[in-house]
């Protein structure tokens, strides 16, 4: 019972058009016996079918569950968690770096540091594989310029607006951002290309393109003004 | 950077991307601090952010990299740490970081089991007669405690402070726990003072008021030092914490040049 509340909190803070039923912070109407969450397994499948929400909160609560294994120390716990992202780990950080030693270098450090320290990752903090994706740019990033890891920007990964457990979700978010992107004028996708995959600041990109700084902001507002557009429609 | 008391969204766009300066990134986190708009935002850009990262194309894992990762693990079964160490400017930051850890708490565990030991030995021989040696044991086993608390709890910040790249470089850990006003420092490869001076360690507060001493120490012969639990008033935010020579007696202000400074993370 425990867990379904969990899971029916992880579930509240995401928007979407079943939110009411889960949030528990005010009285619910829905007698606990027959909200979704509290359903066996084969009704649940009925409920994901009808709304998607329950399973949104399944999924989140599933990288929660298996980080509590990894505390514990169970191996297969971790394995699991690196099959269900390190393709995507591996990806960023092939994209920074062009190089597949660097980026598995990237991608072992970065899932190490989950076995070494899984509670880095904090409950209700965002989905896990976003996080994930973040601290992979930012070590490839570091990887790139030869720099000290950032540790202390983990502390900034916040994804906590969006839920993006569900893979279904996560597909359909990822395809508008890539579709936005491609679409973004070329020297809108220049600057975010430098300053996300080459981790340059303003000034940097400034004196790479020749561009005057205010233009380069401009540059780098408009595009992100498009993309939460897109996002929020 | 700030129009209207607020920070500009490409400001806090570079700053989540890592790209701003450490200056830049104290400005921003100062502002952030007291301002719950731009925490919304950043969160905002950030989820963004995460997005793009996420939207990727897809590469194929190389081969035996699931291998190589699980025989990794299995290697390196042994319980994690629980405190979380986040070192600054440091070559081999986790490696080093896991070293530090146990290392400190055995050195404090020993200091508990001598400061027990010798509490005990007193109690059984002055008991009756001298409560001034109860009351020294009292107080010497919660500082103890507190000394453990501090370096155990799991919100308190750990900071690496160092003053550049070539090896051994002169560099030192803080652990500070604001809401108890506790300091651990340990610094190593401190370089000789001069005659008359001393190391003074110093708290920068995160909300722009001035230094706070935070204790003088001087390095041994191998150029070690600690600081354990100086006098702090508790509840302040540090921002950073930064080291200065000043004359023996120390002083209330510090004197440039700063030798070792380092960030406290955000929280």
């Amino acid at each position: 019972m425990q867990t379904n509340v969990r899971m029916a909190q992880a579930a509240s803070s995401a928007v979407l058009p079943c939110v009411s039923l889960m949030t528990d912070n005010s009285p619910n109407p829905i007698p606990s016996g027959f909200r979704s969450l509290d359903r066996t397994p084969e009704e649940s499948r009925d409920a994901d079918a009808e709304c998607g929400m329950a399973q949104k909160g399944m999924a989140l609560s599933e990288d929660e569950q298996l980080l509590d294994r990894v505390a514990k120390g169970d191996q297969q716990a971790m394995g699991q968690i690196f099959d269900r992202y390190s393709r995507m780990v591996y990806s960023v950080a092939f994209r920074v770096l062009s190089d597949s030693g660097y980026a598995e270098d990237v991608l072992q450090d970065v899932f190490f540091k989950v076995w070494r320290e899984p509670h880095t990752f904090l409950k209700g903090r965002g989905s896990l594989g976003a996080w994930l994706a973040v601290v992979a740019r930012n070590r490839a990033i570091d990887a790139l310029r030869r720099r000290k890891p950032t540790d202390s920007v983990e502390d900034v990964v916040l994804v906590a607006s969006t839920n993006l457990a569900a893979e279904s979700e996560r597909n359909t978010m990822i395809e508008m951002v890539r579709k936005v992107m491609k679409a973004l004028p070329l020297e809108q996708q220049a600057s975010m290309e430098l300053a996300y995959f080459e981790g340059l600041s303003h000034s940097e990109i400034a004196a790479r393109t020749g561009d005057p700084l205010g233009t380069v902001k401009t540059r780098i507002r408009s595009a992100l003004i498009t993309l939460r557009k897109a996002l929020e429609s | 950077m700030n129009t209207g008391g607020h920070i500009e969204q490409e400001d806090l766009a570079l700053y989540a991307m890592n790209g701003a300066t450490p200056a830049e990134s104290a400005a921003v986190r100062s502002h952030l601090d007291q301002c719950p708009a731009c925490r919304a935002e950043l969160e905002k850009i950030a989820a963004d952010l995460s997005l793009v990262a996420m939207s990727v194309d897809e590469q194929p894992l190389p081969e035996g990299a699931r291998q190589r990762f699980m025989d990794r693990i299995a290697a390196a079964p042994e319980q994690k740490p629980r405190v979380e160490v986040i070192p600054i400017a440091s070559a081999k930051p986790t490696r080093r970081a896991a070293v530090w850890i146990p290392w400190s708490i055995a050195a404090v565990m020993a200091l508990v089991a001598v400061l027990l030991g010798v509490g005990n030995f007193s109690l059984q021989h002055e008991l009756a007669t001298d409560n001034y040696q109860i009351a020294q044991f009292a107080a010497d086993s919660q500082h103890a405690q507190k000394v453990l608390d501090v370096l155990t709890a799991p919100d308190a910040q750990h900071v690496v402070l160092t003053a550049g790249k070539a090896a051994p470089v002169p560099s030192a850990r803080a652990v500070y726990l604001a809401s108890r006003g506790g300091l651990v420092l340990e610094a190593s490869n401190l370089g000789p003072l001069p005659e008359g001076k001393t190391y003074e360690l110093w708290v920068i507060p995160s909300n722009g008021s001035a230094p706070i001493p935070a204790g003088l120490f001087r390095p041994d012969a191998k150029g070690s030092a600690s600081l354990i639990l100086p006098d702090l008033p508790v509840n302040v935010q540090a921002k950073a914490f930064g080291v200065t020579i000043e004359r023996a007696a120390g002083s209330p202000t510090p004197t440039l040049p700063i030798v070792l400074s380092g960030a406290a993370p955000t929280s």
